[in-house]
């Protein structure tokens, strides 16, 4: 069994004004493993991420980091420990130059001049930022300053790496990157990572677990149980990724598969293993019952949508009486 | 696309004066400057402005960037100027009705005059031959208070993210048909726009604060700098913190 990175038991925060953020949340993240937080807008996901540093301190209940207790040891101990990247670089990025960012943490640590240039230029590298050393923050395109965010706490060698929405607002080619190296710290470095995000797409390829957060933990397990459960998604304005949907649809058209893929990679074995065992073919029909099945996987993801008629609906029956 | 407050525009080329070590030419240019503002000679103030100007040209910063930035000094000082003329007691030399120039308020106004744009004037070969975040480790490095030093980091960093929101906030108003004129709707808007704006940094320091605080800040964050005084620096800033205080001297021999 792995140890526990990090351990959350009972955890609540009401904001100054008296709303209930988050209730009873309880949590534990391995060492090593990738862990993805979704839930809707205001379910407070970020007001959560801040507890894990010991920014915010929650009412009662406990936030542990490696088994010590955030709030009983020295700040230090614990930032050293646990990097955040937020959400908006420009939030981030504080100092004037990327070095000077870069070298902030590290500075902060208490180490030495020379192990200070070491890491920046480490995390520089990392993220392929290596001739942005002297470059302003407000001179970079989003992409840049969004990786430029990841370097600067990346040049704290935390062990767990919180990252607030990391793909929003990215185009593809930075988003691809952006998953990619976060991939490959967890891989290379054994970086224990925890996502919050609504980029559905990026979390079967991105995290092993997932947490569905809404004030409270709504569900937990792997992307397949959670992306299954269609009653959660449901009552939390989630969505499944298009592969999922896309091998529903095939299901429905007589395509054989107890676990539907999340991703394309999984698309691609899953297909694979398939026609090899149907002799080089695929085969797929139309049945009495196909019609009828489309129409009804089509209504089960339109929840959204059928929420808001109804209480559009709702709304016009309760106000004058509907025309015909 | 908006234009940003860049000082720091024409800090990549190269002249003697952006070679000058940061925190020599600090020095050299504030001792220059100060003992430019209190000389009482006319004749001196001008040739203190002849050697600004010639800071000037050695630093290679084109002159429509220092005149487009001068104009807005010109209006400032020159409208002291006209009214000094007319106001300050003295020998009669004309008379426009019941106002009178007097000499004495021709010479005051000058010397002002010529005061502010010679130390105007220098702060382009000081502050615009270095990059504005190397001004502000060098004046780290010279013992600057430390609060002070944050304040203009954080001014640098934000005035242009700042700038940006603004600018949003302007184009959103725009596109919905709002029209700047000088009626109290359209100031009443600008006002709510402006403490929107108030709001926004308000929230944005906040989680400022927050990511500082994730990553140790302490409230006394130090930067890493490499600055190297050579030779040519000493002689260059002793030759200018001599040129100032031959100024003195000469003024005060002067009959």
């Amino acid at each position: 069994m792995k140890r526990e990175a990090i351990t959350v038991r009972n955890l609540c925060y009401a904001y100054p004004d008296g709303t209930i953020a988050l209730e009873d949340v309880n949590m534990a993240v391995y060492e090593g493993e990738r862990v993805a937080i979704v839930g809707p807008n205001g379910a407070g996901k970020t007001t959560f991420l801040l507890h894990l540093n010991g920014i915010l301190r929650g009412c009662d209940g406990q936030v542990e980091v490696f088994g010590k207790s955030v709030g009983e040891v020295k700040k230090e101990e614990i930032i050293k420990d646990v990097g955040i990247v937020f959400q908006d670089p420009d939030d981030q990025l504080f100092m004037p130059t990327i070095f000077d960012d870069l070298a902030f943490g590290p500075i902060n640590l208490g180490l030495k001049e020379e192990e200070v240039r070491e890491r920046v230029k480490k995390a520089l590298l990392t993220l392929g930022l290596s001739s942005y050393e002297n470059r302003c923050p407000h001179h970079l395109s989003y992409g840049e300053k969004k990786k430029a965010s990841l370097a600067a706490v990346m040049s704290m060698e935390p062990r767990i790496l919180v990252l607030d929405e990391p793909t929003a607002n990215l185009d593809p080619r930075s988003r691809a990157e952006l998953i990619g190296i976060i991939k490959e710290l967890n891989e290379r470095e054994g970086i224990t990572i925890i996502i919050a995000t609504h980029d559905v797409n990026a979390i079967p390829e991105l995290v092993d677990r997932v947490y569905v957060l809404n004030k409270r933990v709504i569900a937990e397990g792997t992307s397949h149980k959670i992306f299954s459960d269609v009653e959660v998604l449901r009552e939390n304005n989630l969505e499944v990724p298009e592969v999922f949907k896309l091998f529903e649809v095939l299901r429905c058209f007589g395509y054989n598969c107890e676990e539907l893929p999340l991703s394309i990679d999984e698309a691609v074995e899953h297909l694979t293993r398939t026609v090899e065992i149907n002799g080089g073919h695929l085969h797929l029909h139309i049945h009495e019952h196909t019609h009828e099945a489309v129409r009804k996987l089509k209504s089960k993801y339109e929840h959204h949508l059928s929420n808001l008629r109804m209480k559009e609906e709702g709304a016009q029956t309760n106000g004058t009486k509907r025309s015909g | 696309m908006i234009e940003y407050p860049e000082i720091d525009r024409y800090a990549s080329l190269d002249s003697p004066m952006h070679r000058f070590d940061p925190r020599a030419k600090i020095i050299a240019f504030l001792f220059l400057i100060f003992s430019i503002v209190i000389i009482p000679e006319l004749k001196i103030v001008i040739i203190g402005l002849f050697f600004a100007i010639f800071l000037l040209i050695l630093s290679r910063i084109p002159l429509s960037f220092v005149l487009g930035h001068l104009k807005w000094v010109a209006l400032f000082v020159l409208s002291l100027y006209v009214m000094l003329a007319f106001t300050f007691p003295g020998k009669e030399i004309a008379k426009f009705y019941f106002l009178s120039i007097t000499a004495e308020g021709l010479y005051t106004g000058s010397l002002i005059t010529l005061r502010a744009f010679s130390a105007v004037i220098l702060i382009f070969p000081m502050i615009g031959t270095m990059r504005f975040d190397t001004m502000i480790k060098a004046l780290d490095k010279l013992k600057v208070p430390n609060i002070l030093v944050q304040m203009l980091m954080f001014t640098y960093r934000y005035i242009f993210v700042f700038m940006d929101e603004f600018q949003r906030i302007g184009t959103a108003m725009r596109s919905r048909g709002f029209k700047l004129r000088t009626t109290l709707y359209a100031l009443r808007t600008i006002g709510k726009a402006m403490g929107m704006l108030f709001v926004r940094s308000y929230e944005r320091a906040e989680r400022v604060y927050r990511a500082m605080h994730s990553r140790g800040y302490t409230g006394n964050p130090k930067t890493l700098v490499e600055f190297e005084i050579r030779r040519r620096d000493y002689i260059l800033a002793v030759s200018i913190i001599g040129f100032a205080v031959s100024l003195h001297i000469i003024s005060f021999f002067l009959p």
